[in-house]
């Protein structure tokens, strides 16, 4: 059953913020993935269809003074290529893009659609939290204000991002020799959604970690980030014993759920099982590095 | 809302048209523009039957608006082939076999051509990674592969090239393959009609409810609603396979979720949803039961009030919410016991599983004005369709005529009505055609699904490895209505022992409604389920023993002249070769690392019998008509091997030989397409027609020269005469004076029902005609920590007496294989409460091209003494090998004891967790 709404193509990126301004219930759409699967369970809330695909200033991808900046508009497609060519945590974009839905969807699925459609297995959300992004939301009635994602999730499928605003981009510190781990468990291997997905950053101070930032998706409502883990390893030397005990932090943090796809249990241990590889194997790396 | 206006271009050309706003771009295709190339399977962006290029990218049209397309550049299948030249890759689907039923393969075609747009020389991994998005469920992949890669090598077109004129043995390319890779074949939801209206069901909330009223009025209020229908209106018949049991609307009660209670029509889909939902139905819930084991309890509530009181064709005992019971004995399973040295338990379960065919179910029905309905359906038996359809609405077989469209994936699941009575009275009140397509949620959670099954095994072995006795209970879960169920539970009985000699035999297999939604006869009935209980069972006593799991098969399996548990004697046994070479192809003796398993698992099965009639005419150009009732669900038997085989006997080009597609009004019955029976069944029949017409063929050219029978023979179309190379006429010239100057077309006719072998035991099944016999070896690894598994070989032997068509029959295998190892891994339809949670190609997984492992497919060809040629069924058996396969592979890598499918990660991770946490 598919409701019925006007279909606006917005010209540039005023305008699109104008109409979000001026009309009521309005949903904005680049790719259309997630908006024509919801309409098929049901009438969604919405009047009208503000589709922004038209959009070049939302479709690019842009390294300004050391912020990298990921337009709305790019898709997971884009994404996967842009990585592969310019290397910046490649380590999470790459495998996180080709494993992405499938190519079908990769072609048409963005940014910012996935990030503001909340899942809580949002494939995009635990890299871009592992790389402390920001979303950036363009409003007529305000300035561009400016989240973190961590912040920006408020629960399933549920945003910080008022009617009025657009996310425009996702923006986030050029990676500086820090070191990188991702891993999504699916059912299958491709076209899977996932049972858990785990992003790793890490930066090293000498033999210390400096900073660790641990992202996790499926694990809990919204995809966020193991404050404890990060502190369990903030200044330590990455050992086995530090190792197991962040990735029990992350469990403790992490609240998933029971279904079809995964029990709840399955779940906590995947969640200790990756961070621990993930984390052992950055540790390694580092060894072998050196 | 009003149109708004969409500008693109579309295959090249400017197109100009405006659209609701909410119209999806696949709408654009279908609906506004008539290009029904593009398929629908799912509407979820799932499983890219609906792939366009959009400026080269492929995407899901399914997933856009159309109004998204302005200015943009769309490809469908229409526009690939230029000036009538296919493009190379669509050559290399057709020549490589890369085709069966052909719902995916527009969309495929279209992932594989952006692929070789972009890169000119793709590897083996980039085309799995390109084509994940769509799913096949008939191929396996492999074909497809292969296609790309020639393509890809050469980067010019390229086509299998055969010096070989064997008819018999060749891989003909099947005669709908071109119709089907330019997007042309008609499919049930491409049938359209002016006027035309959308039904659409109203189904119960409840598992198990009284419906205390039906109100339609507010229903009936809303514009555009034409028709609405519901039980009490209707004259119900009682119908059923060899059990009848179920009516087409729930009356009194509903006894699943899902169970039809109404149907409506109206203008648009919309408007009927609307109206569905306006419908006031007043339930009042009864105590429901789901679990079989709960359900044969006396305490527990009854899902029919009186299961006796329903007609069946078998024997047994029914009480209670039993079903049916079935007994089978050999030997004394005591004596059995007693001589054994080891005795080995255990339990098995499998869940419900889906057929899972691409196509959802469609049916449009039209009803003329004496009150005779025209049925456009997907249906694997149009004939049989009739007969239920007769009984179930209770009128005469006559009043129904069936036209089968190409069918997008049977397996089973088009075996039984699903929408053609609800369209055919919806019709009649509307007086207006109507068109009903399952949503693929529906297709899911209430079209006739796979049986689960408990399985116990009780396995008595002599030290030596030699197998003496073993005692089956096994209980499967039919639903709410019986339809395949006692058939399922006879043809697993038979399963019981595998292809092995179990000299003492005793199984007990119990059918049991329930308040879940009912079950059929999904690929192989029963044969999964017993392969993963039989061969994992088999694994535990090997082990239990201490010796390798391939000579234990040996040392049981069967020889020629042995016999089976029901006394049939069997003939041309072939399991020990196929053993032999599955194993060795996945290097069965060599050193295992760690974590690394080694698994195998056999079947044996039936090649379907059942009656049919094939008719062979002559046209007036020497050409020729195959006239028959049966239609190609995609596997190609009937429009490649049963051509052959015709063409074999006329000695003729297959190419001369036209398959009819017809209607029940116009072509002559047949049971259907199942049962692994139409190569066995059609293609002999076909042959048989053949001669008798070569018959007549030859002694109009007897008397053409004068000359007696013996002295006249058919070569390269001509009519020769023996000794006499000068002498000779053209078969068109024959056919055409046949037709224009004396006597009439020729015809040559076969009617035939083949019967099964003796047996020394009753069963409602019998003896098994041509039975084949198959043996699977797997290689895989898993993580220990996380579950996942790696397949990292696959080998499939099996015994089809004869390859009519070698491509044919690999590409049944390795679909066979795709579909079995996804019931080992993936697939299940959870039920919760008599609700099925996953009803989504998302959540219920087939296997991706990216899962599908490397597979080797090794034909044997002992030929069976049945029939000319010897053939031997082969399109159920593959799917059943891989359950049994997998789980000894990860029994035998981890020491662990695998009890239930599917074997996800979680269940993986779980046995090896349970079974090694104290090391």
């Amino acid at each position: 059953m598919i409701n019925n709404f006007n279909f606006l193509q917005a010209k540039n990126i005023k305008h699109a913020v104008d109409v979000l301004a001026r009309e009521e219930r309005v949903c904005p759409v680049v790719g259309g993935t997630n908006v024509l699967v919801n309409m098929k369970r049901g009438p969604l809330p919405v009047d009208t269809i503000l589709d922004l695909s038209g959009l070049s200033a939302l479709r690019s991808i842009t390294t300004d003074d050391g912020i990298i900046s990921l337009g709305a508009g790019v898709n997971v497609a884009e994404l996967l290529e842009w990585s592969k060519a310019n290397s910046v945590a490649a380590e999470l974009f790459s495998p996180m893009c080709s494993e992405f839905a499938g190519p079908l969807i990769r072609n048409l699925a963005t940014v910012g659609g996935n990030i503001c459609d909340a899942s809580p297995a949002s494939d995009l959300a635990p890299p871009l939290l592992a790389l402390d992004a920001s979303v950036v939301l363009a409003s007529k009635a305000r300035e561009i204000r400016k989240i973190k994602l961590a912040d920006f999730f408020q629960g399933v499928r549920l945003t910080d991002r008022l009617p009025d605003e657009l996310m425009t981009h996702i923006e986030f510190q050029q990676p500086n020799d820090e070191r990188f781990y991702y891993y999504k468990l699916g059912k299958r291997k491709a076209d899977a959604i996932s049972i858990v997905s785990v992003a790793i950053s890490i930066k090293y101070d000498k033999e210390k970690v400096k900073r660790a930032r641990i992202a996790l998706g499926a694990s809990a409502p919204i995809p966020f980030r193991s404050k404890s883990a990060e502190e369990v390893l903030f200044e330590k030397a990455m050992d086995p014993q530090i190792v197991d005990s962040a990735a029990a932090a992350a469990v403790a943090d992490s609240n998933p759920i029971d279904d079809h796809r995964a029990s709840a249990e399955y779940r906590r241990r995947m969640i200790e099982v990756l961070i621990k590889r993930g984390l052992t194997k950055i540790a390694d790396e580092r060894v072998n590095s050196r | 809302m009003s149109k708004e206006p969409l500008e693109f271009t579309l295959n090249g050309q400017k197109e100009s048209i405006s659209i609701l706003p909410r119209t999806r771009l696949i709408d654009v295709l279908r609906n506004e523009l008539g290009l029904t190339g593009t398929k629908e399977g799912c509407g979820t962006g799932d499983c890219g039957s609906c792939t366009v290029l959009l400026d080269n990218q492929p995407v899901n049209s399914c997933m856009m608006f159309g109004l998204q397309a302005r200015g943009r550049h769309v490809t469908s299948i229409e526009g690939l082939s230029q000036n009538g030249e296919l493009h190379p890759i669509q050559q290399a689907m057709m020549d490589h076999g890369g085709i069966q039923c052909g719902f995916c393969t527009p969309g495929m075609v279209l992932s594989l051509k952006s692929l070789l747009h972009e890169k000119s020389t793709p590897n083996e991994d980039e085309i799995r990674e390109a084509i994940s998005s769509n799913l096949c469920r008939c191929t396996g992949y492999k074909k497809i592969i292969e296609a790309a890669l020639s393509v890809a090598k050469t980067s010019s077109l390229s086509s299998v090239t055969k010096e070989d004129n064997n008819i018999i043995g060749s891989s003909m390319v099947r005669g709908d393959a071109e119709e089907k890779v330019t997007g042309g074949s008609v499919y049930a939801q491409d049938v359209s009609f002016p006027n035309m209206i959308f039904g659409v069901l109203l189904r119960s909330e409840h598992p198990h409810a009284k419906i205390l009223s039906i109100d339609t009025s507010d229903a009936e209020l809303i514009p555009g609603v034409k028709a609405i229908v519901c039980g009490r209106e209707v004259d119900m018949g009682l119908y059923g396979y060899e059990l009848r049991d179920h009516q087409i609307f729930a009356l009194d009660k509903v006894r699943y979720i899902g169970e039809p209670i109404a149907a409506v029509a109206a203008t648009s889909l919309d408007i009927a949803y609307e109206a569905s939902a306006k419908i006031k139905v007043t339930y009042d819930p009864l105590p429901a039961v789901f679990d079989p084991e709960d359900a044969i309890k006396t305490e527990a509530p009854l899902v029919h009030d009186d299961a006796n009181a329903y007609e069946l064709d078998w024997e047994t005992e029914r009480s209670g919410n039993l079903c049916y019971k079935l007994n089978l004995s050999d030997g004394d399973i005591e004596e059995g016991f007693s001589q054994a040295d080891f005795i080995v338990e255990g339990s098995y379960e499998t869940p419900v599983a889906h057929a899972g065919a691409i196509e959802p179910h469609c049916s449009t029905a039209r009803v003329d004005s004496t009150g005779r309905a025209t049925i456009w359906t997907t249906t694997q038996k149009p004939f049989v369709f009739r007969s239920y359809l007769a009984s179930a609405l209770k009128r005469p077989l006559n009043k129904f005529k069936i036209v089968p469209t190409h069918i997008g994936g049977g397996f089973g699941g088009k075996l039984f009505p699903s929408l053609e009575p609800y369209a055919v009275l919806l019709a009649e009140k509307a007086r207006l055609p109507v068109q009903m397509v399952l949503t693929r949620e529906e297709e899911m959670a209430c079209a006739l699904l796979r049986h689960p099954s408990k399985v116990k095994l009780k396995t008595g072995v002599k030290s030596d490895g030699t197998l003496v006795a073993q005692s089956a209970r096994m209980i499967f879960n039919t639903g709410a209505y019986g339809f395949y169920g006692p058939n399922t539970a006879a043809l697993a009985s038979l399963m019981v022992t595998g292809p092995y000699r179990i000299p003492n035999l005793d199984v007990t297999g119990l059918v049991v409604y329930t308040n879940t939604v009912p079950n059929g006869s999904i690929r192989a009935p029963g044969a999964p389920q017993l392969a993963f209980a039989v061969e994992a069972q088999l694994e535990k006593v090997a082990r239990t023993i201490g010796m390798d799991s391939l000579e234990f098969r040996l040392k049981n399996a069967w020889d020629e002249g042995d016999v089976t548990c029901l006394g049939q004697k069997l003939e041309s046994v072939s399991i020990k070769e196929c053993l032999t070479k599955a194993a060795d192809a996945i290097n069965w003796n060599e050193k295992r690392e760690p974590g690394v398993g080694k698994g195998l698992a056999c079947l044996w099965w039936v090649s379907g019998q059942w009656g049919t009639q094939t008719l062979i005419e002559s046209n007036e150009d020497g050409s020729f008509r195959l006239i028959n009732g049966c239609v190609d669900m995609g596997t190609g038997g009937l429009s490649s091997s049963v051509i052959q085989m015709a063409a074999d006997g006329l000695e003729v080009r297959p190419e001369l030989i036209q398959l009819v597609r017809g209607d029940t009004d116009n072509l002559p019955w047949d049971h259907g397409h199942g049962g692994s029976r139409t190569v066995f069944t059609i293609g002999e029949s076909a042959y048989d027609a053949a001669i008798n017409l070569k018959q007549q063929i030859l002694k109009e050219g007897a008397d053409f020269f004068g000359l007696p029978l013996d002295q006249v023979y058919i070569s390269e179309e001509r009519l020769c005469v023996r000794g006499d190379p000068s002498q000779s006429v053209s078969l068109s010239k024959i056919c055409f004076d046949r037709h224009k100057k004396h006597g009439g077309p020729m015809v040559g006719v076969s009617s035939s029902l083949p019967q099964p072998p003796p047996t020394t035991k009753d069963h409602p099944i019998g003896g098994f005609s041509a039975a084949s016999f198959c043996a699977h070896a797997v290689e895989l690894s898993a993580d220990r920590d996380t579950g996942e598994v790696v397949v990292k070989r696959y080998a499939a032997a099996h015994d089809v007496g004869r390859a009519i068509n070698p491509a044919g029959c690999e590409g049944q295998i390795e679909g066979g294989v795709a579909m079995g190892l996804g019931l080992a891994l993936m697939e299940e339809l959870v039920e919760q409460k008599g609700k099925i949670v996953n009803p989504t190609f998302a959540d219920y997984l087939l296997l991706t091209a990216e899962d599908m492992p490397e597979i080797e497919t090794i034909l044997v060809e002992k030929p069976s003494k049945e029939g000319h040629f010897g053939v031997k069924g082969v399109g159920e058996p593959p799917i059943a090998p891989p359950t049994g396969a997998v789980a000894n592979a990860l029994m035998s890598a981890f020491d662990i004891d695998v009890t239930s499918l599917p074997l996800s990660s979680e269940e993986i991770a779980r046995l090896i967790r349970e079974r090694h946490h104290d090391q």
